[in-house]
């Protein structure tokens, strides 16, 4: 059965055109969403932006008000206009490979980039009483990473705060505002790049670790997201969901 | 077609019974185990069987009948209204806290609410490591954030057992995950159940865990938002979840 409320609404995903916010868009549209798709790198259908940039967001603002955010944009490596989709590095990212040129755009990319699409948006929602906002945090700001670097964790860990903030001060105009903290989620990206598998056997070793002796894949955390904006998510808020195969309960 | 088996679903207006009705919307066939014998008329198509959810013995008895289980979700639970004897007494007054409620208090109340769902996890569990599954528990807010002193219609062995619950469901989710079956639980906060109404009654603006105006939403939640939410954890949704409890409280506390 399909999901409740979710046909005929508006969303604006943002870290659109591969991965999982690709995913979380094929799965919104399916549900009957009319989907705004915006990334830094081109693709099919893209409304190319750099949401680090207030009047970059701005700019998407003029295409409407959308009745759901999901601000996937991030990751541990920074994207710049030049360099849409930077390789991922090979091994663990450690404090000390981390210079504050990457520190600062790491915050940007992760933390910034949400920041700035819900100040543009929010008052908009305010002004119709009503919205979700689906943040993506991650398992690194959950129990902390050996791989994914401070930056990358201290942004997540950010964007779980900034959810429960949010989620006090627009509560009273009937929006929700929650978090997703995905654990390992096999992104094509991510499979490519090989990042994190330093053997084969590792890795295997790795997985069997995960209660669901699996990795995650898009897919996964698309049905999250469908579910935080349909009338499933309608009372959830300020919560900060974590969806890795059982690696880390959470709080 | 797939079984479904879910206790405390038999009073209407409950979060159980809206979840019987889903679950069965969704093409499962749904046993439901509960002692409101009154209620199973509601439930039509329904399995129901009259069942003390805290007796291992009734709870062994109940599950030989079922051949197979797809999903368990684990709804009864509460503070009064959970035993054969005060199945229709209503909400005790006063403030039921853990140094002024009787050891009798404390063994009901862990029974209805934590005992309950070991029992029925246990005897489910064989069926459903067969062909893996999905089971859901129910908590509260009260597991997170305890019951203050003063406040009428819940309990501090409520709080707790909630907490043991959510302890429950992680442990649970570690030995069943191999087996292809999730184990998730709900913290509801206030929620528009046919209980609240009897609480509300007497309590005015204040709900079992506090002042209804302190929660940031503005509202409480309704029955069919949290049965919503219960059965997207039941569906392939959310097939990379477990042992995670959810919170839907209106953002009245963020864990």
């Amino acid at each position: 059965m399909p999901l409740e409320g979710l046909r005929g609404r508006k969303a604006l995903v943002s870290g659109a055109t591969s991965g999982i916010g690709e995913s979380i868009c094929k799965r919104l549209a399916a549900e009957g969403v009319d989907v705004l798709a915006t990334d830094i790198h081109p693709g099919a259908g893209i409304v190319v932006a750099d949401l680090t940039r207030a009047d970059e967001v701005e700019k998407l603002a003029a295409r409407g008000t959308p009745d759901f955010i999901v601000n996937v944009a991030g990751g541990p490596v920074a994207p710049t206009r030049s360099e849409t989709l930077p390789a991922l590095p090979q091994g663990n990212l450690l404090l000390e490979d981390i210079d504050e040129r990457q520190w600062s755009a790491v915050i940007a990319a992760n933390l910034t980039t949400a920041y700035l699409v819900c100040r543009e948006f929010a008052p908009r929602m305010k002004a119709r009483k009503s919205g979700r906002i689906v943040n993506f945090a991650s398992i690194a700001a959950r129990r902390g990473s050996d791989r994914v670097g401070v930056h990358y964790a201290a942004a997540k860990g950010g964007i779980i705060a900034l959810t429960k903030t949010l989620a006090l001060e627009l509560g009273p105009f009937g929006i929700t505002v929650n978090a997703i903290a995905p654990g390992f989620i096999a992104t094509p990206r991510i499979e490519q790049s090989g990042w994190g598998r330093t053997s084969p056997e590792a890795h295997r070793a790795f997985l069997e670790a995960i209660p669901l002796k699996r990795a995650g894949r898009p897919d996964d955390i698309a049905g999250v997201v469908a579910m935080l904006c349909s009338e499933a998510g309608g009372y959830v808020s300020g919560a900060t969901i974590d969806v890795n195969g059982g690696l880390y309960f959470g709080p | 077609m797939k079984t479904a088996v879910v206790t405390g679903a038999a009073k209407p207006e409950s979060i159980g019974h809206e979840v019987a009705v889903r679950l069965q919307k969704e093409g499962m066939q749904v046993v439901v185990l509960d002692l409101y014998e009154e209620g199973f008329s509601s439930l039509p198509g329904c399995r129901c069987i009259k069942c003390d959810v805290s007796d291992a013995t009734a709870v062994e008895r109940a599950f030989a009948s079922l051949k197979e289980i797809h999903v368990l979700v684990n709804c009864v639970g509460g503070s009064w209204e959970i035993t054969q004897k005060d199945l229709r007494a209503g909400p005790r007054r006063g403030f039921l806290g853990l140094t002024n409620c009787s050891l009798e208090d404390w063994s009901t109340i862990r029974g209805a609410n934590l005992d309950s769902v070991f029992y029925c996890c246990r005897a489910a569990a064989p069926l459903l490591k067969k062909q893996g599954g999905a089971i859901v528990n129910v908590s509260s807010v009260a597991a997170r954030k305890g019951i203050p002193p003063g406040a009428e219609g819940s309990s501090g062995p409520y709080a707790v057992a909630k907490a043991g619950v959510m302890g429950l469901t992680r442990q649970l989710a570690l030995e069943l995950g191999s087996f292809g079956v999730r184990v998730n639980c709900v913290a509801p906060g206030v929620i528009a159940s046919g209980r609240l109404k009897k609480v509300l009654r007497f309590s005015g603006d204040k709900g079992p865990e506090g002042p209804l105006k302190q929660i940031p939403m503005g509202r409480v939640g309704t029955v069919a938002e949290t049965a919503a939410l219960i059965v997207a954890l039941c569906t392939d949704d959310t097939s990379y979840m477990t042992g995670v409890t959810v919170d839907i409280n209106g953002a009245s506390y963020a864990a």
